[in-house]
C-alpha cells in the first residue's frame, strides 16, 4: 500500500506542478476555456486520486477548488485575480499536505481552515450573483422554444485495448451516462477475435450511445476523463431536443446497427434530420457542429523511468564506451581479419547508444522555469514592483542533474534582479524607462555548451560603488587599476555583497560567490556584464552533460591527456626550435600571434628534444591560446570518472578517464590551466627565480 | 554486522616500509596489485603519486613512504600497491598505498597486541593501533583510517631523525 501512496504521491507533485504552470498561463489568458478546462482536469484528477489513497485533506480541498473551477468553466464565475492568488496559495498548500506528516501541524490545520473559508466565500458570492442574474439563456434555447431544455448527443466510446488492466470497467462508465439521462447503446462486438486467439485481458469491445441529456457537453466528458487519454471518445451534439423520444428514428438506427459494423455519426445526424425534417417543423432542427468535442486517442508519446535507472543505464554505457576502446586498441593491434570492420562497426553503434542514452537524462530547461514565473510574480507583487519575467529558449535541453543543480542558484540570480536590480516605477518613470521591469531568461546551444542569459532592465551595477566597496574592505588596494570586467568580477568573491541594507529577499551574506560555487561544481562558468542606468546580464555557461566528453588525446612526457574538443580550434606542429626561443610566449600562426604555454615545462618536466611540437590552439575567453604538447594521438570519446576526494583540490584536472590500454587519462580543464598558467607566469616575471 | 564479523576477525597483513614492519587488519584491505604504470596527476602534492584504474575506477595512489615522511619509494620488483578501504568523514573511499614488499599475513591474537608505548616511542600514537611482538620483531598496526584520511604529510615519527625536508623533495621523473 505504501508503495502505492508513493505513486500517488510523485503522480500528484507532477500534476501540482503542473497546475502550477496552467495557471501562471491562466493569468495571461483569462478567456481561454482550454487553460480552464484543464485546471478543472487536474483538480478532478487530484481529487480522485487523493481520496482513493487516503489523503482526506486533499480530497475535501481538491473538491471545493474543482467546485470554482467548474463554476468558471460553466461561465457562471469569471477568473479574477483574486482567485488565482487564492488557487496559487491552495497550490502551494497542497504540496504540503502530501506530506501525512503535516496533517497535525496547528499551522497547516489553521492554513487549510482558512483557504476553505476563502473558497467557500467565493463560491458563495457567485451564486447569489448568478441568482441575481438568473440562468442566462442561450441563444439556441431562445431559438428553439423552452419546451426541452435537454440535447441529443452521438457518443462513440472506443476504449483501449489494456483498460482493464488499470481497473476500469468500461461498463460503469456506460452506466455513468445512463444516470446523465436517457441513453441508447449499441455495443460493437465485430473486433472480438475467434475464442482461440481471443486474449482475455484485452477489451476488444466499444461502444456507440445516443444520449438524450440535460448536462453539458462537459459532463458527457468527465463520464469519461480517466479514461480519455488511451480512449477515442467522440462527443457529438446530434441536435437539441430528445431525439430518442422518436420511434422512428430509433428503428432506423436498430435497423442500421444489425447491418452496419458502425453506425457513425453521420448516419445518426443523417437520419435525425430526416426525421426532424419530416415531422417537425425546420427550425427546431439545429444540428450544430460547433459543440463537437473530440478527443482523437493521444497515443503515449512519454512513458515515466525512475531516475536510478537511468543513471544506471548512463553507467552502463560508459562502460560499453570504455570496453569498446579496448575492442578498438586490440582489433588493430591484432592480425585477426575481420576484427577492425566488426570492431568498428561496434565503434559506431556504441556512439548511436551513447547519443540516445545521453538525450534521454537530457530535460528542457522549461521543467524549473515555472518555479521562476511564481518566484518572480510573488516576490514583485511583495516588493511593490511591477516585473514581467520573459523567456527564451524554454525548450532548450540539459543533463537533469546540471537542471537540479542548477535551479538553486538561478533562484538567486533572479532575486538579486528583482531586489536590487529592477527599481520601483518612480524610479523608473524618472529614468525614462517603461513602468514595467523587465527580466529574460534566455537558454541557447553555444558549441558542445548551452548557455544561460538572465538579463534585466533595472539599475545596473556602478563599477564605482564596487570599487569603493572592496577598497573598504581591503579586497583590492586604492591604487590598483582594473578594467570593467574585473571590477565586475569582484562581486563574486565570498564576502561581498553590494546591497546597502539587508532585505529579506537577498543579501542575507549568501552571495554572488555561492552562486558561482555552485555552478562551477557543475563544470560551468557564470560572468557577469552591467552597464549602469541600463540593466545586468548574467551569463551562465553550462557543459550539455557530466559523463562523456568528446576529446583529443595527447601526451605530455609519458601521461596522456585529454583536451576537450569543445574548446579545441587547430592544431599545428611547430619546430620546437621556434617553441623553445620565444621569450614572450607568443607564436605566429597563419600570420596570427597566439600566446602560448609550454605544457612540459608548466608541470615540471624537462625540455623536449623532439624536432616538432605539437601547438593546440584552444578557445580561452574569446581568445585563442595555445598549449604546446608532445604528441596528438586523436580523438577520444572520454568516460568522465571523478579523481576523488584526495584530489579535490585539483582544479586543473577535471577528471580521469580510462583508455583502452587500461591506463588513465587526465581530462584537462582549459580554461581553469590556462588561468593558472597566467597567474603563474606573472608570479614568475615579479619573484624571478 | 558485516563489520562485526570483520572485527572478530584478528588477520592483519604485513608490509614493509624500508626496514620497518607494519600491518593493517585485513578487513581494511580489499586488494593488493603488483606495481603498474601509475598516471602522474600534475600540481598535486608530493605523496600523492598519481591515479590508476582499478577495474574501471580511478584509484588515487599514495607514496606510503612520503606520506610517513620517508624518501619517495623506489620501484623494486617487490613494490606493491595495497588497495584499502579508508573512512573519511562517515564515507569510504578507496586509495591505493605504495609499499616496498608486503610480507604475509598473520594472525594476531587480540591479547597479543599491546597498546602503543605512550613514553619514548618512535612513532606517534594517534596513529598506532598497537603493537605485536612477532619471532622477537615489532610490528607496528596502524590505524589506516588516521593514516590515510589526514591531508597533510603524516609525520609518523615522534621526533624525526630523518629531516623534515625530505618530504619537500620534489620527484623529477
Amino acid at each position: 500500500m505504501d508503495n502505492f501512496k508513493k505513486k500517488f504521491v510523485e503522480e500528484a507533485v507532477d500534476l501540482i506542478d503542473g497546475l502550477e504552470k496552467t495557471l501562471l498561463e491562466l493569468e495571461e489568458n483569462p478567456e481561454d476555456e482550454a487553460i480552464v478546462q484543464k485546471v478543472f482536469r487536474v483538480m478532478h484528477t487530484l481529487k480522485g486520486n487523493s481520496g482513493m489513497f487516503g489523503f482526506e485533506m486533499i480530497d475535501s480541498f481538491t473538491h471545493e477548488m474543482e467546485t470554482v473551477y467548474d463554476m468558471i468553466r460553466n461561465h457562471k464565475l469569471s477568473v479574477s485575480r483574486e482567485i488565482l492568488d487564492l488557487t496559487l496559495a491552495s497550490v502551494d498548500h497542497l504540496k504540503i499536505l502530501l506530506d501525512e506528516d503535516n496533517y497535525n501541524d496547528p499551522d497547516v490545520q489553521a492554513n487549510h481552515k482558512m483557504l476553505l473559508s476563502k473558497v467557500a466565500q467565493i463560491i458563495q458570492a457567485d451564486s447569489e450573483t448568478s441568482v441575481a442574474s438568473s440562468p442566462l439563456p442561450t441563444a439556441n434555447n431562445n431559438l428553439n422554444g423552452d419546451s426541452d431544455k435537454g440535447s441529443s448527443y452521438y457518443i462513440l466510446f472506443e476504449p483501449n485495448g489494456n483498460i482493464f488492466s488499470n481497473g476500469t470497467n468500461p461498463l460503469y462508465l456506460l452506466d455513468e451516462l445512463h444516470t446523465l439521462g436517457e441513453a441508447k447503446v449499441y455495443a460493437h462486438l465485430n473486433r472480438v477475435p475467434p475464442l482461440k486467439d481471443i486474449d482475455e485481458s484485452l477489451c476488444y469491445t466499444y461502444w456507440e450511445a445516443i444520449l438524450y441529456t440535460e448536462s453539458s457537453v462537459n459532463d458527457i466528458n468527465d463520464v469519461f476523463i480517466f479514461v480519455e487519454d488511451e480512449s477515442n471518445i467522440e462527443i457529438q451534439k446530434i441536435m437539441d431536443g430528445n431525439v430518442l423520444a422518436n420511434e422512428q428514428f430509433v428503428s432506423e438506427l436498430d435497423n442500421l446497427s444489425s447491418i452496419q459494423k458502425d453506425i457513425g455519426f453521420n448516419s445518426v445526424q443523417r437520419i435525425a434530420v430526416n426525421i426532424s425534417k419530416s415531422s417537425t417543423t425546420q427550425q427546431n432542427v439545429q444540428v450544430k457542429g460547433k459543440d463537437r468535442v473530440v478527443a482523437k486517442d493521444a497515443t503515449i508519446s512519454s512513458i515515466r523511468v525512475a531516475a536510478d535507472k537511468l543513471d544506471m543505464l548512463m553507467n552502463l554505457v560508459s562502460e560499453l564506451v570504455t570496453t569498446q576502446a579496448r575492442l578498438s586498441l586490440f582489433a588493430e593491434e591484432s592480425a585477426v581479419p575481420g576484427l577492425v570492420p566488426i570492431a568498428e562497426n561496434v565503434q559506431k553503434l556504441s556512439r548511436q547508444l551513447r547519443d540516445i542514452a545521453f538525450s534521454i537524462v537530457l530535460i528542457p530547461i522549461e521543467n524549473m522555469l515555472t518555479r521562476f514565473q511564481r518566484l518572480v510574480r510573488d516576490l514583485s507583487s511583495e516588493l511593490g514592483k511591477d516585473v514581467v519575467f520573459a523567456t527564451e529558449g524554454a525548450e532548450t535541453e540539459l543533463d537533469k542533474t546540471i537542471i537540479e543543480s542548477l535551479a538553486d542558484p538561478l533562484m538567486h540570480i533572479l532575486r538579486n534582479s528583482l531586489d536590487h536590480g529592477i527599481e520601483d516605477a518612480a524610479q523608473r518613470e524618472k529614468a525614462g524607462k517603461p513602468k514595467q521591469g523587465k527580466i529574460t531568461l534566455k537558454a541557447f546551444y553555444s558549441g558542445a555548451n548551452v548557455m544561460i542569459q538572465i538579463s534585466d532592465d533595472g539599475a545596473g551595477i556602478d563599477p564605482e560603488t564596487i570599487t569603493q566597496k572592496a577598497i573598504a574592505k581591503g579586497i583590492i588596494s586604492a591604487d590598483r587599476k582594473l578594467s570593467k570586467r574585473e571590477v565586475l568580477e569582484l562581486v563574486f568573491l565570498p564576502g561581498f555583497s553590494t546591497a546597502t541594507k539587508v532585505t529579506d529577499v537577498s543579501g542575507r551574506g549568501v552571495g554572488m560567490d555561492v552562486v558561482k560555487r555552485k555552478i562551477a561544481d557543475i563544470r560551468g562558468e557564470v560572468e557577469i556584464d552591467s552597464e549602469k542606468g541600463v540593466g545586468t546580464t548574467i551569463t551562465i555557461k553550462l557543459p550539455l552533460t557530466l559523463s562523456i566528453i568528446d576529446g583529443l588525446l595527447v601526451k605530455v612526457e609519458d601521461t596522456h591527456f585529454i583536451i576537450p574538443l569543445s574548446v579545441v580550434d587547430k592544431i599545428y606542429a611547430v619546430e620546437h626550435e621556434k617553441i623553445a626561443k620565444t621569450f614572450n610566449n607568443v607564436v605566429v600562426l597563419d600570420g596570427k600571434q597566439v600566446p602560448f604555454f609550454y605544457v612540459r615545462r608548466e608541470f615540471g618536466h624537462t625540455e623536449n628534444t623532439e624536432k616538432f611540437e605539437q601547438v593546440i590552439v584552444v578557445n580561452f575567453e574569446e581568445k585563442s591560446v595555445g598549449l604546446v604538447v608532445d604528441t596528438v594521438i586523436g580523438e577520444y570519446q572520454a568516460v568522465l570518472k571523478p579523481l576523488g576526494k584526495h584530489y579535490k583540490n585539483q582544479d586543473m584536472i577535471s577528471g580521469a578517464t580510462i583508455l583502452g590500454d587500461g591506463t588513465v587519462a587526465l581530462v584537462m580543464d582549459t580554461n581553469k590551466i590556462i588561468k593558472l598558467f597566467a597567474n603563474h607566469k606573472d608570479f614568475a616575471m615579479e619573484g624571478e627565480e | 554486522m558485516n563489520q562485526d564479523n570483520l572485527s572478530r576477525i584478528n588477520s592483519y597483513l604485513s608490509f614493509k616500509l624500508g626496514d620497518e614492519e607494519f600491518a593493517a587488519h585485513v578487513g581494511k584491505v580489499l586488494n593488493i596489485l603488483e606495481m603498474t604504470k601509475i598516471t602522474e596527476v600534475p600540481k598535486a602534492p608530493v605523496y600523492m603519486k598519481g591515479v590508476i584504474n582499478l577495474r574501471g575506477t580511478v584509484l588515487p595512489v599514495i607514496d606510503t613512504r612520503i606520506k610517513f615522511g620517508m624518501t619517495p619509494t623506489e620501484y623494486t620488483t617487490n613494490t606493491c600497491i595495497i588497495v584499502l578501504d579508508i573512512d573519511v568523514d562517515g564515507e569510504t573511499i578507496q586509495v591505493g598505498a605504495l609499499v616496498d614488499a608486503v610480507q604475509a599475513v598473520l594472525e594476531i591474537e587480540k591479547g597479543k597486541i599491546m597498546p602503543p608505548p605512550s613514553i619514548g616511542s618512535k612513532y606517534k600514537s594517534e596513529f598506532i593501533e598497537g603493537v605485536a611482538n612477532i619471532d622477537e620483531k615489532f610490528i607496528m598496526i596502524l590505524d589506516m583510517d588516521a593514516v590515510f584520511s589526514t591531508e597533510d604529510v603524516t609525520d609518523l615519527l615522534n621526533k624525526t631523525e630523518e629531516t623534515q625536508s625530505t618530504t619537500e623533495i620534489e620527484e623529477v621523473s
